[in-house]
């Protein structure tokens, strides 16, 4: 049946040699993709709910003459990414992190410096939200359980923190789509400050990952502030600024999966050696490692 | 839990779903919409628009679906709608762009590696043909190139076709076939008096 010429078959077998075309077409990726093919970027639904979120609207089509330009911009914007990138990741291996690469990658224009990045800052210009009936459910965090759920439904223990400040958390909640990603919530009290959430005073959140070969990128649009810590003996790292996405590699280094959340605060994300761990607050650095460090 | 195939009407329930809450401002929601047929949307791009204009011309359409929502007919699937402005979008581009632009797509160099036993429609052509196909492909004009790139490479049914590209359904049935007989004429031509 190969053996013969495209041009003397019917419309059938044109339409089935059609088929067969489309599982061999190289087609593009909906993210960026590094050289040896694994995903390298934030995907277009990571890019469209950033632009959304920011207010931002679609741009009119491009005039003639601005696709002949438009290498040249394009190449200067990925120089200066590149520039930048390299002085992250120099930054991050010359401090001993090994496990954790911090990628600066382009940032939505809307993502611009700002003077005094707040986290916790409530735009000003929007009505305040209303107070959820559930602590943490606008988060999008997967399916509410109870603590005594988690341990039969994804085989890790509770682990949580015995800080004073906390008691047991208000809401659970696992992400089966996520490799049983798990959430603590803590609605916010007298003890615990509100984040930009309306309503959530502290997220403890458990990303499942082998440590041997486990790989994360963060992206960090400009605004975003980047420190080296410690936590029970492992390295971190404490980030602040407004715009947050992380990217992780599932357990079996088959791919990565998108945690495209907007973060509620500042975030502590750090590694035991078996699982990463993000804890996001207005608590402060060293308040939300003294929370970190009292987890069992 | 993974690997499991969700049934159409599934995938329609869940995708109603995600609409009344995306239209009530749930970014979350609309995100899981869009990267469920992103994959499909750029693919869209690349039939009709120059390849570098492709990825800003589906995230603008998903940008401008976001606000079309309100309008997004309830009970309707969402895939050929968004695909209809992800057409019209590529195709402002392809207008703006002010030249014709050859068809960005390629055959990949290595056989898929999601192929596992040959189906019917994977025994029909062998590699050395797919570039002839691509070759001629690219030789059709737009709406023809369109009709068949979207019935046969995307895989759309007709009434989905026909939404997507905006024509009515017998349009696609007349086109597909005006279509497929250029489409073979090109062929002859690429493939020499000797074939």
């Amino acid at each position: 049946m190969t053996d013969r010429p495209l041009a003397g078959r019917d419309d059938l077998a044109l339409e089935d040699a059609l088929r067969s075309l489309a599982s061999a077409i190289d087609w593009p990726a909906a993210a960026p993709l590094a050289p040896s093919g694994a995903t390298a970027g934030p995907d277009i639904a990571t890019r469209v709910r950033v632009r959304i979120a920011s207010g931002e609207r679609a741009r009119p089509a491009q005039t003639w003459w601005r696709p002949l330009a438009r290498p040249v911009r394009r190449s200067l914007v990925l120089a200066i990414v590149a520039l930048l990138a390299l002085a992250i990741v120099a930054g991050a291996v010359g401090l001993g992190l090994p496990g954790l690469r911090f990628i600066l990658g382009e940032p939505p224009p809307s993502v611009l410096p700002s003077p005094t990045p707040v986290a916790t800052a409530t735009p000003s210009d929007l009505p305040t939200p209303p107070l959820p009936a559930v602590t943490g459910s606008r988060l999008g965090l997967g399916q509410q359980v109870t603590l005594e759920d988690v341990e039969p439904q994804t085989g890790v223990p509770v682990r949580l923190p015995t800080d004073a400040r906390l008691g047991p958390p208000d809401t659970v909640w696992i992400d089966s789509t996520k490799f049983d990603q798990i959430a603590y919530v803590w609605a916010a009290d007298e003890d615990l400050p509100e984040t930009s959430e309306r309503g959530v005073g502290l997220v403890l959140m458990r990303f499942a990952g082998r440590s041997d070969d486990e790989f994360y990128q963060k992206v960090i649009g400009m605004g975003n502030t980047l420190q080296t810590v410690t936590v029970d003996g492992h390295d971190g790292f404490w980030i602040t600024g407004e715009m947050h996405f992380f990217f992780y590699m599932r357990p079996d280094g088959s791919g990565q999966v998108d945690d495209t959340r907007r973060w509620v605060g500042d975030a502590l994300v750090w590694n035991d050696g078996e699982a990463t761990y993000r804890i996001e607050s207005s608590l402060g650095r060293d308040a939300t490692i003294e929370i970190a460090e009292s987890i069992e | 839990m993974y690997g499991v195939r969700l049934s159409w009407r599934a995938v329609h329930i869940e995708d109603a779903e995600l609409i009344v809450r995306a239209r009530t401002g749930d970014v979350a929601a609309y995100e899981a919409i869009v990267r469920r047929y992103q994959d499909v949307a750029i693919r869209t791009a690349h039939l009709i628009c120059p390849e570098t204009d492709a990825d800003d011309a589906v995230q603008d359409a998903f940008l401008k679906a976001y606000d079309a929502l309100p309008r997004f007919r309830e009970g309707s699937p969402i895939r050929p709608w968004l695909l209809r402005i992800v057409a019209n979008e590529a195709r402002n581009r392809r207008r703006s762009a002010g030249r014709r632009r050859g068809l960005a797509l390629r055959v990949a160099e290595a056989e898929p590696s999601n192929r596992t036993a040959p189906g019917p429609e994977n025994i029909v052509i062998a590699a050395e043909q797919r570039t002839e196909l691509l070759s001629a492909l690219a030789t059709l004009r737009d709406e023809d190139r369109e009709v068949l790139g979207a019935r046969f490479l995307l895989d759309l049914s007709e009434a989905e076709t026909a939404e997507t590209l905006g024509i009515p359904r017998g349009t696609v049935k007349s086109r597909t076939s005006r279509a497929l007989a250029r489409m073979r004429e090109a062929l002859g031509a690429t493939a020499g008096p000797g074939r």
